[in-house]
């Protein structure tokens, strides 16, 4: 999911600290060490965390009604279980959806972007027929709220709802990617009994990579109440059979979706598998209340509570209601980190990164000043890497509470797949060895000056193809002007390039501005107008395949990378059998550095903050470490008081 | 007057079809199309094209602007994509939140800063005088963030005696009531108009105790009550109609820095989001709502102005 790193968008930068970045430089007096942090109690916690998560009280527990912050813009704004591209955010899905309508699988556990078994609706999937035929069983513990079993109809009712949901349009489905995965890649879907779902693909699939990105995002609809076209209407039932009558059922529940002031009090919605039932809706701020479902069949906290999601216009106003203590679950935003330590006598504070990578993007098609045969060199780009200061970034700009990130894949959170040189930089902060290389390959370094090729051609030594003698390192920056952490380290990286001779023109754009305009894909026109750009990121799947991103073809391509050897990597991740694919894929692109990877703030509510709770409210580690990884479950927290 | 009336309103019309066209050309000459904002960057030219066609953005650009019209004659503000409601919805929400936390503002604005120039004008160069202009200069200069931020942390979060953040209630009633939550908001942009307005009123009455009538006035040993309510205040009060007569399109628009600030919900951060989502029937509709409270604005205060000075004759 891209990402633009700020308060209200998506989920914000990821980041990966490891042990020795944390050690070199990683942390600081702020918080963001390898064990504690201002205002915790000095326990030893995960590597590149800020504060701790203490353990869940041992007491008695309380219910009540817990006030969750909500940052500005995140009002969520579709209810179906079957998210729009214009709908879809982390407000809208996991924090508000999923606690109705769960998905097959869930896949974030604490801070690592892995499966929780007990929390998926069902059992891990079999594979046969040479990874072209998917079998998975629902789990019997998983009802609906109004006694119904949950059953296999309900996932084929959701699959053939979403035939005729893309059949109209292909924004219809947020997740959906034409050609690829659900539903375009399976060829016939079967129930052969009341639990079981048995799926035939077209071809032979990366059954990680399916499980995860295809049925973790299915989610069962209960069809003995939402297979109608009208209120009140009698029931249709051969929505699999007949695919107009699957669409008359998806545009009424569709159009239902849209009377956003009607979400609370539309007896649709009321029909749950998930830990909560909506109680109260306000359209014009997007604040909702939910009450725990007594029908849950998954893990919840003994006593449950319910919940509000207390929404803020700014970061200043949820700040000052942390201060004001008037929330019992927030955020301290990362400009005001300095400040956290006023906090520790009444709330406890974590800092994690979130699952992904921030960047800046090369235009490999920019031909001004031969720019697309400079940067097309990897020794170009590995210099690059080397005028990048992450650990100070981090300790200046994040006040510590932050990580380094190498490549797609950051070592924290902990992932399956981490390739082993995600773990250190592989082209740590040093401007002298920038130059060393710049003059290893036939540059002129002048520093403070800009570097011109003294020798061109293709042999040792020499600037490479396509670079004439007298060619400039001299090229447009453009970033975009919100976080200002954004600006702060792309002026700080062009500085430190200008030490050694590399002049960067820097510019300021806005991120919608820059994912229209400066981007090869979608808009051909510009590809000569910049050669760099900073929008933000990008957050990772649990199965962190960087297709659609830096495969030649890629939709997300944005600066127009082309790399056979990556191509094919990508390809397998999502295509072969290999469990190691996706692995083997981010160490190549975390060597060839088709990008400018950067440090990623702490994150919480998809948001570069720190988590702040109570101490009076508490729950499974897990419940609030997962908050950094925008994924709520309120359902494990409690009041212990 | 009426015939004027008539002119002007005629006159705004064409102005208003003028400045739709403008805006709507604008924001299409920068973003052709919203989709890949509203779709992510992950979309492709199949989701792309798709989504344009569902909301229409693959008509020519001029199709598009004729058909917005269109929907505006008949009240249709459209549809805002992002946030899944009607933008008549939207605003309809939020609108009397801001009308009433601008409103009640101005109106405390008008009725401490008329007061106050006079008195500063009548005693100018007095120690009444400067503490006034210096409290006023301190205040403009400051920015409305800060301003707010220190009246937060003194007068909610260490003394207590007000909320860190406006009414949270959707109920009109409850936001009028509501002094806990409201007089923060009141105050600081009641402060900030009161800073601009006083000054303008004081340089005004200045103005006007040096004309001949005031003198004739006095000299006709007129109680110098009567010669400030009767002779002075209301011809130092006409700058004061045109001020306010500005000022009537921030009743709508909102102030975007307070309401986000004190976290209320209103026009103007509706407007913010809309920006930072290109959303562009919000955007469109609230730039068109302010161009017409402009020049309702412009039109009352022309207005009265004839009211209060009958020398002035309309054209």
């Amino acid at each position: 999911m891209m990402r633009k790193r700020v308060a209200g968008g998506l989920a914000l930068v990821l980041a990966g600290v490891t042990a020795l970045a944390a050690c070199s430089g990683g942390s600081s007096s702020g918080g963001g060490g390898t064990s504690s942090a201002p205002g915790s109690n000095g326990s030893i916690g995960l590597l590149g965390q800020f504060g701790h998560v203490p353990a869940m009280a041992a007491g008695p527990e309380h219910a009540g009604t817990i006030t969750v912050a909500a940052p500005p813009d995140a009002a969520p704004t579709w209810i179906l279980p079957m998210v729009t591209g214009a709908t879809n955010s982390v407000y809208t899905v996991p924090e508000f959806d999923y606690q109705m309508y769960r998905p097959l699988y869930w896949f974030v556990n604490g801070v690592e972007p892995t499966e929780v078994p007990a929390m998926s609706l069902a059992s891990d999937p079999t594979w046969s027929n040479g990874d072209k035929t998917v079998t998975f069983t629902l789990k019997s513990a998983y009802k609906w709220s109004d006694g119904q079993p949950l059953t296999s109809k309900d996932v084929l009712f959701w699959w053939y709802l979403l035939k005729a949901a893309l059949k109209e349009s292909p924004a219809n489905w947020a997740p959906y990617t034409p050609g690829l995965g659900i539903p375009d890649e399976v060829a016939s879907i079967s129930a052969p009994n009341s639990s079981t779902v048995t799926m035939n693909l077209t071809k032979a699939v990366n059954p990680t990579w399916f499980w995860q990105d295809s049925l973790g995002s299915v989610q069962p609809m209960p069809s003995h109440v939402w297979d109608i076209d009208a209120t009140g209407g009698k029931a249709i039932t051969d929505w699999a059979t007949n695919p107009a009558d699957a669409k008359k059922i998806y545009d009424y529940l569709a159009a239902q979706s849209k009377s956003v002031s009607t979400y609370a009090t539309n007896p649709l919605w009321q029909v749950v598998d998930g830990p909560y039932k909506l109680t109260s809706f306000t359209p014009s701020t997007g604040a909702f209340t939910m009450a725990p479902n007594p029908a849950y069949g998954g893990p919840h906290a003994k006593v449950e509570s319910s919940w509000q999601s207390v929404p803020f216009q700014s970061d200043a106003a949820e700040f000052n209601a942390v201060k004001a203590g008037s929330i019992d679950i927030g955020y301290v935003p990362l400009t005001d980190v300095p400040q956290i330590a006023s906090l520790a006598s009444s709330y406890n504070e974590f800092g994690y990164s979130d699952f992904g990578w921030s960047y800046v993007t090369y235009n490999f098609k920019d031909t001004t000043g031969d720019f697309n045969n400079i940067i097309d060199k990897l020794y170009i780009r590995q210099a690059l890497a080397h005028l990048e200061n992450e650990p100070g970034y981090i300790k200046a700009f994040f006040y510590g509470a932050g990580g380094q990130g190498f490549g797609p894949i950051p070592e924290i959170p902990k992932s399956p797949y981490t390739p082993p040189n995600a773990l250190t930089n592989p082209y740590p902060y040093s401007p002298a060895t920038a130059a060393s290389i710049l003059k290893a390959n036939g540059w002129t370094v002048v520093p403070n000056g800009t570097d011109t090729c003294a020798k061109p051609g293709t042999g040792t030594g020499e600037c490479g193809a396509g670079i004439p003698a007298g060619t400039k390192l001299e090229w447009n920056v453009i970033y975009n002007t919100s976080p200002a952490v954004i600006g702060e380290q792309v002026q700080d990286w062009a500085s430190q390039a200008k030490t050694v001779g590399i002049t960067m023109n820097l510019s300021t754009s806005n991120f919608n501005y820059m994912i229209a305009n400066y981007n090869d894909p979608s808009s051909p026109k510009t590809v000569n107008k910049w050669a760099m750009q900073d929008f933000g990121g990008f957050t990772n799947s649990t199965y962190p395949t960087t297709f659609g991103v830096f495969n030649s073809a890629g939709s997300s391509n944005v600066g127009g990378y082309d790399d056979p050897q990556a191509d094919k990597l990508i390809t397998a991740s999502i295509s072969s059998p290999n469990p190691d694919a996706v692995t083997a894929e981010a160490q190549y692109l975390t060597q060839q550095q088709p990008s400018l990877f950067q440090p990623n703030p702490d994150d919480a509510f998809g948001t570069a903050a720190i988590l702040v709770w109570k101490k009076s409210v508490s729950g499974t580690p897990q419940s609030f470490e997962s908050l950094t990884q925008a994924s709520w479950n309120p359902e494990y927290w409690f009041f212990t008081k | 007057m009426v015939g004027y009336i008539l002119r002007r309103i005629g006159t705004s019309v064409v102005v208003l079809i003028g400045v739709s066209f403008f805006i709507f050309a604008l924001l299409h000459a920068i973003y052709p199309s919203p989709a890949i904002d509203v779709l992510g960057a992950r979309a492709n030219s199949a989701l792309i094209a798709a989504w344009n066609k569902q909301n229409g953005f693959d008509d020519p650009w001029l199709v598009q602007y004729l058909h917005y019209m269109g929907n505006l004659v008949r009240g249709n503000l459209g549809y805002s994509y992002k946030l899944n409601q009607s933008v008549t919805a939207l605003f309809g929400g939020v609108w009397a939140r801001s009308a009433w936390l601008s409103g009640v503002s101005l109106v405390l604005a008008v009725l401490i800063a008329i007061p106050l120039g006079v008195y500063q004008a009548v005693r100018r160069n007095t120690v009444g005088d400067y503490v006034a202009t210096g409290m006023a200069f301190s205040v403009y200069a400051m920015p409305v963030f800060f301003l707010g931020l220190i009246l937060i942390q003194v007068f909610a979060l260490d003394l207590h005696w007000f909320s860190f953040q406006g009414s949270q209630s959707s109920s009109l009633l409850s936001v009028v009531v509501d002094f806990h939550g409201m007089t923060l908001p009141v105050v600081t942009l009641t402060l900030l108009t009161v800073a601009s307005f006083s000054r303008y009123m004081r340089s005004s009455a200045m103005d006007v105790l040096a004309q001949d009538y005031i003198k004739v006035a006095r000299a006709k040993g007129l109680p110098e009550r009567l010669v400030l309510m009767r002779h002075l205040l209301r011809n130092a009060c006409l700058p004061m109609v045109t001020l306010i007569g500005l000022s009537i399109p921030t009743l709508l628009a909102g102030n975007l820095i307070t309401e986000t600030l004190f976290n209320y919900r209103g026009l103007g951060l509706l407007f913010y989001d809309a920006l930072g989502n290109a959303d562009y029937n919000v955007l469109l509709a609230y730039t068109l709502i302010g161009a017409v409270l402009t020049i309702i604005g412009n039109l009352v205060a022309d207005v009265a102005l004839t009211v209060a000075d009958p020398r002035i004759r309309l054209a």
